[in-house]
């Protein structure tokens, strides 16, 4: 017995879905994706150590270690080290280039200080290859 | 004079469509889910605009305390801000749990916010035992 089959495959043959309007739905939704997806921005860590204030004052073996005020002053946040007054993070980091390394930074943080200010203290000390650096928050 | 049609030759030439269809679906799928994911990661706010330590663990944190520019502090993304007594039995918990290592605790603080509020969750956390802080930064 013989099937005869190349009429029914020239039919099936024709009966093509067109694909056309699919695609472009297809393509408007990937660039609208595409556009509206936010990326997300890298981040990273600064890790001083952390101490807090016991009692009136930090003992004397942690004196040893150069101590930055970070505080406001009429409303501007200042860094103070010694006698020097640093307003910004440049002046700062001239200060630091200055200071002997070993000791390590204390950074003691007033409250009502913006953070930003705060960490960019600590990402000077590191830039200038302080190794220890702690955070003191104020009472 | 009579001219060869080429009608014929034409329609033998078919795209094949399926494999780009294919493609373009998966690329959809992909934009979709990283959008959602984004979304949900990370409380939005804007962090200290810093480079960092380059720390490679920085992926490896437990718990992470978000302090917004209000200082309103926030643990998990779609929760309301919590109180300082809030976060230290939360804290508590994860000192006590054996889960995950809850040193690796990450905080991000808004650059604008009070350290107030900083100030006041590093001596609570200075209170549990934590010796040293991880403070997170945008890479600018």
């Amino acid at each position: 017995m013989r099937f005869s089959s190349s009429q029914k495959k020239h039919k099936l043959n024709r009966a093509a879905v067109n694909l056309s309007s699919m695609i472009d739905v297809t393509f408007l939704l990937l660039v609208y994706f595409i556009v509206t997806t936010v990326l997300a921005t890298p981040e990273d860590l600064l890790t001083p150590a952390l101490k807090v204030e016991e009692g009136t004052s930090l003992s004397v073996e942690e004196l040893d270690p150069q101590i930055i005020e970070i505080r406001l002053q009429e409303g501007t946040p200042l860094y103070v080290i010694g006698s020097h007054l640093c307003p910004d993070r440049e002046s700062l980091a001239q200060v630091l280039a200055t200071l002997p390394i070993e000791p390590g930074l204390i950074l003691r943080v007033s409250n009502e200080v913006p953070v930003g200010f705060a960490v960019a203290a600590i990402q000077v000390a590191r830039d200038a290859n302080f190794e220890k650096v702690t955070y003191v928050p104020a009472k | 004079m009579r001219f060869k049609s080429k009608k014929s030759q034409d329609t033998g030439l078919i795209v094949e469509m399926t494999p780009m269809i294919d493609i373009v679906f998966l690329l959809i799928i992909f934009f979709m889910v990283a959008a959602q994911f984004a979304q949900q990661a990370r409380l939005e706010m804007k962090l200290p605009q810093e480079r960092g330590e380059s720390a490679k663990d920085s992926q490896n944190t437990g718990l992470v305390i978000n302090i917004r520019n209000d200082g309103a502090i926030i643990l998990d993304v779609d929760s309301p801000p919590i109180t300082i007594d809030a976060l230290d039995e939360r804290v508590q918990m994860a000192v006590t749990s054996d889960s995950a290592p809850w040193e690796s605790l990450l905080i991000r603080a808004d650059q604008n916010a009070s350290t107030t509020t900083l100030n006041e969750v590093l001596r609570l956390l200075n209170k549990h035992g934590l010796s040293a802080t991880r403070i997170a930064t945008e890479v600018p």
